[in-house]
């Protein structure tokens, strides 16, 4: 196991710094948006936006176009376009969720063999790397991450009535359609933005997780989405840390270190933290 | 005219392919306590929600003081404020983490964008005031999870009372409280109703609770039957009209 000060001289280089700051970013945006995600029983369809992702790479590719800018437009589009088939049919959500994650993979991997080489490779795209992470990226999830603060504490109040009961926040004059559009589109950005640096696969970890923990540990309702925000950054920094001492992949890594979190809430006894 | 909180006129609601209600016209006059009694499945919940704007109606208007329900169910914000509704089976997902002070706080902000810990005091004080009112000041810190279904229900009824207002909707409310909870509950309403002049409207399968506490029935069967005093629109005659004759058999003979 290499030293502390080895260690610690890995986070001074700038693409680990960049990493670093990336995942606490995408941690904090994920653990946001992830506690009411849960709640409104939305997890799947997090999941859902992840696997299209890849659809959304592919075009891009095929098309020639530098996949990262196709990528935000293709999960909002993709996003709204699923939320409408989820409310005009009456087949259950999760079923309908599948067929849409299953064939967007299925597609997706077909338009790929078209593309011939691409330098990223799909391991990149199903993993993401977070050490390729620059700059730009950096502003636009903190660009983002400013959003998601903005909307949900200005709405915080309708948030939490429609995340209780629909009927009665529609009693209370709170558009209950535009509120959900929003929130749809601001998750999908979410996990477009994030998708480079987690992958398809794992970017639906960041949204429950985290949220699953901090439920586990809250009782009031403001408690809890502060808390679900900041054990996405706590799961973001000790996985960035066990991947750069333990040379893991960082997603995973980080992942994992969620996973841990959520243990250690499960077991942590109730009656101490309920307070939160 | 003026006095009048709730004014429906014609109106008529499609739940698919058939009209869940259809036609009905009534209007709520200030410090009135109207009942809606009807079967199952007679559209009692469709017509309220219809009211509220939660429900698509097909045709017919909707005045809530004074001021149009539009075809997309919106009213002025400050209208809204002055309307309480207290949905049936209120059957929320325990598991969401709210605490009981929190849950009345949301009915004392209007829901326009602001700063959460905006009007932090006058909020504290209106929700104490509210849970103190319905005998449950000890529930606040409380999450909703350990509550009794008794308990749930004056917790609900605080975030109705935590701000003036002028027309209540009750969907069932009182079902599931106790006798002395049950008594509690229509002597609060008919406080609310005397001394602050709300109009209440209420859904209710208790034709006995009915007869003692409210001044106006509407019965309804997708369409209204027919609407007066208790004692006149609650007569076998009418229940039979309303209810069907089976009913009131079982009614007479128990």
């Amino acid at each position: 196991m290499p030293s502390l000060t080895s260690t610690l001289e890995l986070f001074q280089l700038p693409f680990m710094q960049r990493a670093l700051i990336g995942g606490i970013l995408t941690g904090l945006m994920g653990g946001l948006l992830g506690s009411f995600t849960i709640l409104r029983q939305l997890s799947f369809f997090s999941d859902a936006l992840g696997h299209s992702a890849l659809l959304g790479i592919s075009l891009g590719l095929l098309l020639g176009i530098n996949p990262s800018s196709v990528l935000l437009p293709f999960a909002v589009v993709f996003a709204l376009g699923v939320a409408y088939l989820l409310e005009r049919t009456r087949l259950w959500t999760d079923a309908l969720l599948n067929i849409v994650y299953s064939s967007s993979l299925a597609i997706g991997v077909i338009l790929l063999t078209f593309v011939g080489q691409y330098k990223g490779g799909i391991n990149s795209i199903l993993f993401g790397d977070i050490l390729a992470v620059r700059s730009g990226n950096l502003w636009v999830s903190a660009l983002l991450l400013g959003a998601c603060v903005l909307f949900v504490g200005l709405t915080l109040r309708s948030q939490i009535l429609l995340t209780l009961h629909e009927p009665l926040a529609i009693a209370r004059g709170i558009s209950a359609l535009t509120h959900r559009t929003i929130f749809i589109v601001l998750l999908a950005l979410v996990v477009g933005t994030s998708i480079q640096a987690i992958g398809v696969l794992l970017i639906s970890a960041f949204v429950v997780i985290p949220a699953c923990a901090a439920r586990l540990l809250s009782r009031s309702f403001t408690g809890y989405v502060i808390l679900s925000a900041l054990l996405g950054a706590l799961g973001a920094v000790l996985g960035m840390v066990i991947s750069a001492v333990f040379n893991l992949p960082s997603g995973p890594a980080i992942v994992t270190m969620q996973l841990a979190i959520f243990l250690v809430a499960i077991v942590l006894p109730r009656t101490k933290l309920s307070a939160v | 005219m003026s006095t009048d909180v709730l004014v429906v006129d014609g109106l008529t609601v499609y739940r698919d392919t058939y009209p869940a209600v259809q036609d009905v016209s009534f209007a709520l006059a200030e410090g009135t306590d109207t009942a809606i009694v009807g079967p199952n499945g007679a559209g009692k919940s469709t017509l309220v929600q219809a009211v509220l704007g939660i429900l698509p109606r097909r045709t017919g208007d909707v005045l809530v003081l004074g001021q149009p329900l539009s075809r997309k169910g919106v009213l002025p914000a400050r209208v809204r404020q002055q309307i309480a509704y207290l949905p049936q089976n209120f059957l929320f997902d325990r598991r969401i983490p709210i605490t009981v002070n929190e849950l009345v706080a949301l009915g004392w902000d209007s829901l326009g964008p602001q700063l959460p810990w905006a009007n932090r005091q006058p909020r504290r004080l209106a929700v104490s005031r509210a849970l103190a009112e319905v005998d449950a000041l000890h529930l606040g810190p409380q999450p909703i999870s350990r509550l009794s279904g008794g308990e749930m229900k004056r917790a609900l009824l605080a975030y109705c009372l935590v701000h003036p207002r002028r027309l209540l909707i009750l969907d069932e409310a009182p079902a599931g409280l106790d006798v002395r909870g049950e008594s509690e509950f229509y002597q609060l309403l008919y406080q609310l109703k005397q001394a602050q002049g709300w109009a209440i409207l209420q859904i209710s399968h208790d034709l006995d609770m009915v007869r003692k506490h409210c001044d106006r029935v509407l019965c309804i069967n997708r369409s209204i039957r027919c609407q007066g005093s208790p004692d006149y629109a609650l007569s076998p005659d009418n229940l039979v009209s309303v209810y069907g004759s089976e009913f009131v058999r079982y009614r007479h003979h128990h």
